[in-house]
């Protein structure tokens, strides 16, 4: 992508209140090509963040745009979006082919019954296509909302909520599907509750509490970045108490413990971690085998941002 | 942790308690279910535009009232064109929509969210839930059946220069307004919910009280005209013809010459009989229909 | 004008279990217009029952505003409801062409059901006298119906409660109130229809008297219709997806 194009998404001090609740407080950020990961607990806002997106609510204050464009009132937007909404109902009555056809046709496609097929292949759902989509379980409709908003081919897809009702075979192949789309300079952003499915997938983590954006950026960085909060390390080295006993003098080394047998040792950050760890080492003599943080998973990342 | 095996499974005490002090019972239970089913109905409790359909329906229901007290406040003499015996002539349409609004709520969410059975496992029986709503329901609507026509009889008697005398001529009306207003509302109240209680979404449910009310009532004044001996008989299943007839059966009053009922020529109190039957086949629908659902 | 959302909401409409209750509904007029010419009395005049009870009254006041608010509100309505609007907003479609498909297709759904019935009621009670009555009153319903469908479009897109709303217009405003204040006359759409009704047939004004003449009668549905279809247009560019509030 070159440097001049706007971004996929993005939102400049986008404000949402519903009478004088505040269901988003402005937040800004922008999403590029790749996976992003909107993560917050339950009513967090990130439904109404997506929607403010995807153009299906109107921002309070603050602008929101895609690919440069406003995403309030211009359905325009929705050739080069597409939108997996989180409501699980689909038109019964049609069958899943039929479904993604419409959509195809909806969006003025040359050859819509060839796009349906495509995007239905994608999600994996060509077996159960010709059934009517009231007879599908709710992972097969969440796979043909995603085969009908790809039918197009969008430049950007949002979508909420996912992997609600897939089971862990169709959650690895969507976000196979996602990853392979994201290598194709596609830009994706999805909400999830769930650390794992963020995890495992984005590149880019957005974290929404109570409304604000708490966080964004690559998960690791952000850990990287939350000074105030002790970084854990499990380390083995050739003498482990002796190490230990060295450590507590260097000033960034909060404490030690033993624990299980294994040396935990907690610092103020990353770099002065970093920095102690290999001193005090080469100070007691003692080779390290292995220096492995303990809790950089998204988790703890997550519950400290939560807990602030 | 110090000393504790991570691999280990342990349950902590939380400090969670079983409740063994006193409990209410049933009846408790009922008469919660009683009031928070009639503050909904009203929509108190519930966001602004759920409460716009039934206060300003019940509204609808007190302006006849207000109009006929204030012609007499004004004009002095007592000029009765609105009074208790027909007043269901001037509020139908506001107590049939209040019906097609409310009553597909009442029971309606708890059957489209599948709630019920969070009620059966309490001290409820199906039969006492059928019944709190039922009674919760018909109360309401008898805010907008016997409200208007206690607020004409009150204020006949206040507006009156000699409020002995008239309520020397007048005591009846207090009971017969009583009985005719609690009749309307159990017969519409009921045979609403009934038909709510049989619709598997609110829309069907809306459109099937609707319907009961304000196609039978044309329906009804056609068949007494043109359906000789035996369409006559429809002004006991028209619900508005037949509650008309028994506010006059109630009231002791002959009706008008153009009304459905002196069309049809029945006797009076077949009117306050069928309204009776109506009452119980509605009733019956309805502790059915909660009987048999699947909670 | 969209054919493939015209198809759609036409699927969606016959597969509604609310078509059966609406031709039913639909066909109460000829079983009325059975009776009366099986059962009237040997004094009934045809012509002041067909147009005052049946087609001027019944159909008119209650079968066609109820037949087309359900229809309307089906179109749409339940789309918004359950939420599966959504599948049709987020394509570059112009919300115009969405109105409209879904606009003409209720109405045309409200002409199948009521048009053949009160035709052929009308004939059955007339019997080939008057065939103005019955002409009239089927433009009347085809333009009554029109508006109807405009207006209640435009109810389903603007609140959750359409079909409350639409009864309480129906019931309230043009049934009670108009009786009471005449001046509302102008602000009917059942006026409107008995009005252009009124420019086919010639009754005496004991029998049959519409509140407002042809001309302005039409003029007002157009206008109400165009500003209904507008409304709806404005208000589904401002669609916003349903979170409580």
């Amino acid at each position: 992508m070159s440097g001049g194009s706007p971004p996929a998404i993005e939102l400049r001090g986008v404000s949402r209140w519903y009478g004088n609740v505040v269901a988003v407080n402005d937040v800004s950020f922008e999403v590029g090509p790749g996976v992003t990961g909107l993560l917050g607990p339950n009513g967090a806002g990130k439904s109404t963040i997506l929607h403010m997106a995807a153009g299906f609510l109107r921002p309070s204050a603050g602008d929101v745009r895609i690919l440069g464009e406003p995403a309030w009132r211009n359905p325009g937007i929705y050739r080069r979006l597409g939108l997996v909404p989180e409501r699980e109902a689909v038109y019964g009555f049609l069958t899943g082919r039929e479904f993604v056809e419409l959509a195809a046709r909806l969006h003025r496609l040359p050859d819509p019954a060839a796009a349906a097929e495509r995007a239905i292949a994608l999600v994996d759902m060509d077996a159960a296509a010709g059934r009517p989509c009231g007879t599908y379980s709710k992972g097969m409709k969440q796979r043909i909302k995603i085969a009908a908003a790809l039918v197009h081919d969008p430049q950007v897809l949002i979508l909420d909520e996912p992997f609600n009702g897939a089971d862990p075979r169709q959650r690895l192949h969507l976000m196979d599907l996602f990853r392979r789309m994201a290598a194709e300079g596609r830009a994706i952003l999805y909400s999830s509750h769930i650390l794992e499915e963020v995890e495992r997938l984005a590149d880019t983590v957005l974290v929404i509490v109570a409304g604000r954006l708490a966080a964004s950026g690559d998960y690791r960085q952000i850990r990287a970045l939350m000074t105030d909060r002790p970084h854990a390390f499990t380390v083995r080295s050739s003498d482990d108490r002796a190490l230990a006993a060295r450590l507590l003098a260097e000033p960034a080394i909060r404490g030690v413990a033993f624990d299980d047998g294994r040396l935990e040792v907690r610092a103020d950050g990353l770099l002065a971690a970093a920095r102690a760890l290999p001193a005090a080492a080469r100070a007691a003599g003692v080779t390290l085998y292995e220096v492995r943080p303990t809790d950089e998973s998204l988790e703890s990342v997550f519950a400290y941002l939560v807990r602030r | 942790m110090p000393g504790a095996d991570p691999r280990a499974g342990a349950i902590y005490d939380l400090g969670y308690r079983t409740y063994d002090g006193p409990r209410l019972g049933r009846r408790a239970a009922i008469l919660a279910l009683y009031t928070f089913t009639l503050r909904g109905a009203f929509g108190i409790g519930r966001r602004t535009s759920a409460k716009i359909v039934p206060l300003v329906v019940a509204a609808f229901a007190f302006i006849p009232a207000l109009i006929q007290l204030g012609v007499a406040a004004l004009l002095g003499s007592r000029i009765e064109i609105i009074a208790p015996w027909n007043y269901l002539g001037y509020s139908e349409v506001p107590v049939a929509l209040f019906c097609a609004g409310v009553a597909p709520d009442i029971f309606g969410r708890d059957l489209r969210y599948r709630t019920l059975s969070l009620y059966f496992s309490r001290a409820l029986l199906r039969s006492d839930y059928a019944i709190a709503k039922t009674a919760a329901f018909v109360t309401a609507l008898a805010v907008l059946t016997l409200g208007p026509l206690l607020l004409l009889t009150i204020g006949n008697g206040l507006a009156s220069d000699d409020l002995p005398g008239y309520l020397a001529d007048h005591w009846r009306e207090f009971p017969q307004s009583l009985a005719a207003g609690l009749v309307i509302a159990a017969v519409a109240g009921c045979g609403s919910l009934a038909i709510a209680a049989h619709a598997p979404r609110r829309a069907y449910a809306t459109v099937g009280v609707a319907a009961w009310f304000l196609v039978t009532l044309p329906l009804a004044g056609i068949l007494v005209e043109i359906g000789g001996e035996i369409g006559r008989f429809a002004a006991w299943f028209s619900p508005f013809d037949l509650l008309y007839g028994a506010a006059l059966a109630i009231f002791g009053h002959t009706p008008g010459a153009d009304s459905i009922q002196a069309r049809a020529d029945l006797p009076l109190f077949s009117y306050l009989l069928l309204a009776v039957a109506h009452f119980a086949a509605a009733a019956l629908l309805i502790l059915r229909r909660f009987q048999r659902v699947q909670a | 004008m969209n054919p493939d959302i015209a198809r759609l909401t036409a699927r969606t409409l016959l597969g509604q279990r609310r078509t059966i209750l609406v031709v039913l509904l639909a066909l109460l007029p000829v079983a009325i217009a059975l009776l009366y010419r099986f059962a009237a009395p040997a004094d009934a005049d045809p012509e002041r029952f067909a147009a005052r009870a049946l087609l001027g009254g019944i159909v008119t006041t209650t079968i066609l505003p109820l037949v087309t608010l359900i229809f309307a509100t089906g179109a749409f309505g339940q789309d918004i409801e359950d939420g599966t609007a959504v599948y049709l907003l987020a394509t570059p479609v112009p919300r115009r062409d969405i109105v409209l498909a879904r606009f003409l297709v209720a109405w045309a759904a409200s002409l199948a059901a009521l048009l053949p019935a009160a035709v052929a009621a009308g004939l059955i009670v007339l019997g080939g006298s008057g065939p103005g009555i019955v002409a009239g009153f089927a433009v009347g319903i085809a333009a009554g119906s029109f508006v109807y469908a405009a207006a209640f479009t435009w109810l389903s897109i603007a609140t959750s409660r359409a079909l409350v709303a639409g009864l309480l217009y129906v019931f309230l405003w043009e049934g009670t109130l108009s009786g009471l204040f005449s001046g509302i006359r102008f602000l009917s759409i059942r006026q409107y229809a008995t009005g252009i009704a009124g420019a086919f047939f010639d009754l005496p004004a004991s029998v049959f008297q519409p509140r407002l003449e042809p001309a302005p009668a039409a003029v007002l549905a157009a206008l109400a219709a165009a500003l209904m279809l507008l409304l709806a247009v404005r208000r589904l560019q401002r669609w916003e997806a349903g979170e409580a509030a």
